[in-house]
């Protein structure tokens, strides 16, 4: 990148349903943009800058339109700066489906990198708290999504544990396993503010839980929230001087498919199989980009952030992130390296989606937040236990996109 | 009773979707799309080969039948009924899976049953419906399980 960029400031809000009518004082009425507002202020208390010092903004789109938000849901950008208050800045909305946070934080980057501004910011905000996503338009006859649906009833965990038993198969991967994944990530969610499930599952709890799609059961697959989450960036030598603790970013990406992956991707009815090619493409992509551009390997990373949106997923993608065979993901879990506090390599410190439930599009930047206060030592009773210079989160979303970041301590 | 209630009239078949499969058939098949340079194939049909390296020509696409046997590479069993559009009544838990076809293809669908599978079995392309009204059922396709052979 032309110029070197850090981060200077994050927020969030408080992940779950709003309004929450049995938690109205917690929860109250809310809309996108004003989730969005309360996450841009806290980001802007954090980095101790005020809105009009920020000289760009991209906005995360909510893809659930039909269902919610409308045309405003689309044009984030502008309805959020509506709240905030125009200031004439280049502001740009965003739709990479569940990679978005990253992906808007990567245009933020870009914009200072380039020189084009020195302050930037990415916000999201989502409205998701509701059960099985389902297709946005009523014409059969030019949406491949809506054929896929009343076709084949296929649910976002249905495709989760078609993946996931044929890991079983493969990999040897056991329905303890996935049970455990729940167990060990749910740890630090009693100690997360921002996190809307804040309890520690038992075993047992898992497994009496309701099978939703087998082998997946309820508490091995996340819920949807809603939520909001800003990430400020500036360029680096401006960060030094506006805060003490700067958290530089090594890397981010944005990864897409490669032809011939057999993957059936989450709004598609086939895929093309090509010899040699590996599944979750897009993925390995970005993840090998931000190891290229960091110019660093799986040892250098401290603690990963992942999307576990189901127990399948945390395996997957920790094979994707640390370039493991498909069964020693497992092995690592097994033998607790993977801690969220205490581990070799701690996974998903936050709680992971399991503690939050995915707020689709900003889910990526809460990924970040968390990495941010890791960093710089302000997670509180999540702190993991290891010293931590760097660290890597990953965000995978619908239809084949996915996006990654490297960022470390730059002070 | 002779003569009385008029005889039941058996109901029309309609896919919910028209134009991914052979209908009417007695041995229906997904309509697909072949590259006539790299033989990359596409379900739903397209108008253009997705082979990043071919031209982007409609001449070089024809359309063809995707073979009705394949092997089952995973599946799962859907215990809570999605949202509309998707339509099943009266709902029961059923299976999805996904199907490795020789043409190098790997598809969805719902499959006939939810018991026995295994991963890696063959099974074989047939049609099922989901709903009825007064006039018609609503079919898709489906996947069963080839019993073995003797």
């Amino acid at each position: 990148m032309e110029r070197d960029v850090a981060i200077i400031g994050v927020g969030m809000v408080r992940w779950g349903r709003y309004p929450d009518p049995k938690r109205p004082d917690e929860y109250p009425e809310r809309t996108m943009p004003e989730l969005a507002v309360e996450a841009i202020t806290n980001a802007l208390k954090d980095a101790k800058i005020s809105w009009r010092q920020i000289e760009a903004m991209v906005s995360g789109v909510y893809l659930w339109v039909n269902q919610q938000a409308g045309i405003h849901g689309t044009l984030s950008g502008t309805a959020i700066a509506n709240l905030m208050g125009y200031t004439g800045i280049p502001i740009v909305s965003v739709a990479n489906a569940c990679a978005t946070g990253q992906s808007i934080l990567r245009e933020a980057v870009l914009a200072v990198a380039s020189g084009e501004c020195d302050i930037a910011l990415a916000v999201a905000a989502d409205k998701s708290a509701f059960g099985f996503f389902r297709p946005q338009s009523t014409d059969g006859k030019s949406d491949i999504d809506y054929m896929r649906f009343v076709m084949c009833g296929e649910t976002n965990p249905a495709y989760w544990a078609m993946e996931c038993r044929r890991r079983m198969y493969e990999a040897g991967t056991t329905e303890e396993d996935l049970a455990l994944v729940k167990v060990v990530t749910s740890k630090p969610a009693p100690f997360n503010p921002y996190a809307r499930y804040r309890k520690t599952f038992t075993m047992e709890e898992v497994f009496k839980s309701p099978m939703v799609c087998e082998p997946l059961r309820l508490l091995e697959i996340c819920a949807t929230s809603d939520g909001a989450a800003a990430v400020i960036v500036a360029e680096y030598e401006k960060a030094k001087k506006i805060c003490k603790k700067p958290v530089y970013i090594n890397a981010v990406a944005v990864g897409t498919p490669t032809f011939g992956d057999p993957t059936v991707r989450l709004t598609y009815l086939s895929s093309n199989i090509r010899p040699g090619v590996p599944t979750l493409s897009e993925s390995r992509n970005a993840v090998q980009k931000v190891y290229k551009m960091a110019g660093m390997t799986p040892d250098n990373i401290d603690v990963i952030e992942l999307p576990d949106n189901s127990s399948w997923h945390y395996f997957a993608y920790l094979d994707c992130i640390l370039n493991l065979d498909p069964g020693e993901s497992e092995k690592l879990l097994r033998k607790g390296e993977t801690d969220p506090i205490t581990g070799r390599i701690p996974v998903c410190p936050s709680g992971g989606l399991g503690a939050f439930g995915e707020a689709v599009v900003a889910q990526g930047l809460a990924q970040v937040c968390e990495l941010v206060w890791q960093l710089r030592g302000e997670a509180g009773e999540r702190q993991v236990k290891k010293d931590v210079k760097v660290a890597l989160a990953q965000t995978y979303g619908y239809a084949g996109n996915n996006a990654a970041c490297i960022v470390s301590k730059g002070w | 009773m002779a003569g009385e209630a008029p005889a039941k009239k058996e109901k029309k078949k309609v896919p919910i979707v028209e134009g991914l499969f052979t209908w009417p058939s007695d041995k229906p098949a997904l309509i697909a799309s072949r590259c006539k340079k790299c033989g990359a194939v596409m379900f739903p049909k397209a108008a253009y080969c997705p082979n990043p390296d071919c031209e982007k020509n409609p001449e070089n696409i024809e359309i063809i039948e995707l073979s009705r046997r394949g092997k089952l590479w995973s599946w799962t069993i859907q215990y809570y009924a999605p949202p509309p559009p998707f339509k099943m009544e009266p709902f029961k838990p059923y299976a999805i899976g996904m199907v490795d076809l020789p043409e190098g293809i790997r598809v969805l669908g719902i499959l006939t049953t939810t018991e026995n599978l295994k991963c890696d079995m063959e099974v074989e392309l047939t049609v099922g419906k989901l709903y009825e009204d007064d006039e018609n059922e609503y079919i898709t396709w489906m996947w069963k399980p080839v019993e073995e052979e003797k």
